[in-house]
C-alpha cells in the first residue's frame, strides 16, 4: 500500500511524502516535483511501436 | 675524360674550341633506347660518363670498368613495406625495419622493450566515453534492484534506469562477467531480467540519458556506440534480439528512459542477436547538428511468460567521437572517479552498521528536528527528492543520552547542491532549539538517498 502525505517545509512550500510500505521505501519532494513526475508518467511514450 | 667546365651559353659567331667540346658538350647525359644501343654507340666509355636508357628509365654512370646504376643499395627499398599503414622504423643503427599498423583506434607509443622501439597500444585514456558507470561498478541503490511492473524510469545501477510495462516486474542486478577472454578489463555487468512468471510482453527500456553539458560534444559529429552483451538461457525476445539505440533531443537535461525527448530523433539503431556468450557490438553514425541531449536505449521486446533466465546482460557501454570502436574505458578511468561522477546525480548514505549517525541539527519544535546532511559531491542541481527506507522506526533522534525512535520517515525540508535539510519526526519530547543527532535505530538497513537525477 502506498501512502501519500502532504506537508509544508520550513519555508511554507508544499511538499509530498510517499511511503511504499510493501516495498519498504519512502520518498519526499516538493509538490511541484511530484506533479512534474506525474505528468511525465502520464505522457510517457518513450518508444514508438516501430522500434519494438 | 676531361673535367667538366659547367654550363656556358655560346654566342653567335663564337669559336668552338676543343676545350669547350670536352668541358661542356661531352659532359651531358646521353640518351639511348637501350643498353645495347648505348654500347654500340659508345665503344670506349669514359669514367664519369652518364647515360639515360629509355627502355628501363634508368640513369647510369660509367665507373671506369662498367656501367652502374645510381640506385643506392643502402637506401630504403620499396619492398620494406607490405601493406597499408606500414611505417618504416629501425631496430638498430643503420637497420631499418617495418612496423605493421596497429588495430583501429590504437595509438603509437615509444617502447624500449619492442624490437623497433615503438608499439601500438589501446587508447585507454579517460574522457573519450561519455557514459558514466558504463562498466556497472557503482550500485549505490544496492546490487539487486527490484523494478515494479509498469514503472517509469526506475534507477537501478547508478545512472541507468529501467522502464517496464504491465506485468513486467523486473530485477536489475550486478553480476560478474566471468569472462577474461572477450572482455578482460570489465569485472561487472548489469543483468536486466523479467522476473520468472511475469506475463507482460513488449518493450522493456533500459538506458542512460546524458545531461546536455555532456551531450554537446557529439552534436554534428560521427559517433560510435559499442557494448558487450549476452543472453540468459530463457531470453524471450524473438530471435534473441536486443535493440540498441542512440536517441537525441533538442531540449535540456531530459530523461529519454522516462519519455520521448523534445525534438526526439533516433540517431542510431541496430538490432543484434544475442547468444549466451559475450559479444561486442558496435554501430557508428552521425548525430544531428542541433542535438543537445543524447541517450543510449536498449529495448528488449519480451514474449510469452518469463522463465527462470529471461534476461540479458550488458556492460562496457561506450560512446565516443569517430567511426571506430576503441578499447573500452570508463568515463573517468578510475573507480573513485566513477563513484564521484555518479554522486553528482545521486548519493546514498547507507547506515551499514546499526547505530550509524547520519546528520546533526536542532529541534524545530517538540516533535520535529531539522538536520543538515552535507553531501560528498556537489549535485548537478539542487536535490529534487530524498528517499529512505519505508520504516519510521529505522531512524532515531539523539540528545545527550536520550534516544527516541522516529514516528515518521525522514522527509525533505530544504534542498541545495551541497547539502540537504531533513525533517526527522518523533511523537513528542523535543525541546525547541536543542541539539540533535539523527541516525539509524538498531538497523543497518536505514539509509538516506539524495536524488538529482535527470
Amino acid at each position: 500500500m502506498i501512502k501519500i502525505n502532504e506537508y509544508e517545509n520550513s519555508n511554507g512550500e508544499a511538499m509530498v511524502l510517499i511511503i511504499d510500505e510493501a516495498n519498504d521505501k519512502a520518498e519526499s519532494m516538493t509538490k511541484a516535483e511530484y506533479d512534474r513526475r506525474q505528468e511525465q508518467v502520464a505522457q510517457s511514450t518513450p518508444i514508438d511501436t516501430e522500434d519494438e | 675524360m676531361a673535367a667538366g667546365l659547367g654550363f656556358k651559353t655560346f654566342q653567335t659567331g663564337e669559336v668552338l674550341l676543343s676545350s669547350d667540346v670536352n668541358g661542356y658538350l661531352m659532359q651531358g647525359v646521353l640518351v639511348f633506347a637501350s643498353a645495347a644501343a648505348r654500347d654500340a654507340a659508345i665503344t670506349s666509355p669514359q669514367e664519369g660518363q652518364c647515360c639515360y636508357l629509355k627502355d628501363t628509365d634508368a640513369v647510369q654512370t660509367y665507373s671506369g670498368s662498367a656501367w652502374v646504376g645510381f640506385d643506392d643499395s643502402n637506401a630504403i627499398q620499396n619492398s620494406i613495406v607490405d601493406a597499408k599503414g606500414d611505417i618504416v622504423t629501425a631496430t638498430a643503427n643503420d637497420t631499418p625495419s617495418r612496423l605493421a599498423v596497429g588495430t583501429s583506434g590504437s595509438v603509437l607509443v615509444s617502447d624500449s622493450a619492442a624490437a623497433t622501439g615503438l608499439n601500438y597500444i589501446p587508447t585507454l585514456f579517460a574522457g573519450k566515453n561519455a557514459f558514466i558507470n558504463s562498466n556497472f561498478g557503482v550500485w549505490q541503490r544496492g546490487t539487486s534492484v527490484s523494478v515494479l511492473a509498469g514503472a517509469t524510469a526506475t534507477y537501478t545501477s547508478d545512472r541507468f534506469a529501467l522502464t517496464t510495462q504491465a506485468n513486467q516486474a523486473s530485477t536489475v542486478s550486478r553480476q560478474t562477467t566471468s569472462d577474461t577472454t572477450n572482455l578482460p578489463t570489465i569485472q561487472y555487468c548489469a543483468r536486466v531480467q523479467r522476473n520468472s512468471g511475469q506475463t507482460g510482453t513488449g518493450s522493456m527500456i533500459f538506458g542512460q540519458s546524458l545531461e546536455t553539458s555532456n551531450s554537446l560534444r557529439f552534436a554534428g559529429q560521427t559517433v560510435t556506440l559499442s557494448f558487450y552483451a549476452r543472453a540468459g538461457s530463457n531470453y524471450s525476445p524473438t530471435s534473441s534480439a536486443l535493440s540498441a539505440n542512440i536517441y537525441t533531443g533538442t531540449g535540456t537535461d531530459q530523461s529519454r528512459v522516462a519519455a520521448s525527448y523534445t525534438g526526439d530523433a533516433q540517431a542510431l539503431t541496430t538490432s543484434v542477436t544475442l547468444t549466451t556468450s559475450w559479444q561486442r557490438f558496435t554501430i557508428s553514425g552521425s548525430i544531428g547538428a542541433t542535438a543537445t541531449e543524447l541517450a543510449v536505449i536498449f529495448i528488449s521486446t519480451m514474449t510469452g511468460t518469463a522463465s527462470t533466465n529471461d534476461y540479458y546482460e550488458v556492460t562496457g557501454v561506450q560512446i565516443e567521437n569517430g567511426s571506430t570502436a576503441t578499447t573500452f574505458q570508463t568515463a573517468t578511468g578510475t573507480i573513485q572517479g566513477e563513484l564521484a561522477a555518479c554522486q553528482r546525480y545521486y548519493t546514498r548514505i547507507n547506515a551499514g552498521s546499526v547505530y550509524t549517525f547520519f546528520c546533526n541539527g536542532n529541534a524545530y519544535n517538540t516533535t520535529v528536528a531539522t538536520c543538515i546532511l552535507p553531501l560528498p559531491v556537489t549535485l548537478r542541481v539542487s536535490a529534487t527528492s530524498i528517499d529512505t527506507s519505508g520504516t519510521a522506526s529505522h531512524y532515531r533522534l539523539i540528545n545527550g543520552s536520550t534516544s527516541t525512535a522516529c514516528s515518521v520517515v525522514p522527509a525533505l525540508d530544504q534542498a541545495a547542491t551541497q547539502s540537504v535539510a531533513l525533517n526527522f519526526t518523533v511523537a513528542s519530547g523535543l525541546t525547541t532549539g536543542q541539539a540533535i543527532n539523527a541516525g539509524a535505530n538498531n538497523t543497518a538497513s536505514a539509509y538516506i538517498g539524495v536524488n538529482a537525477e535527470l
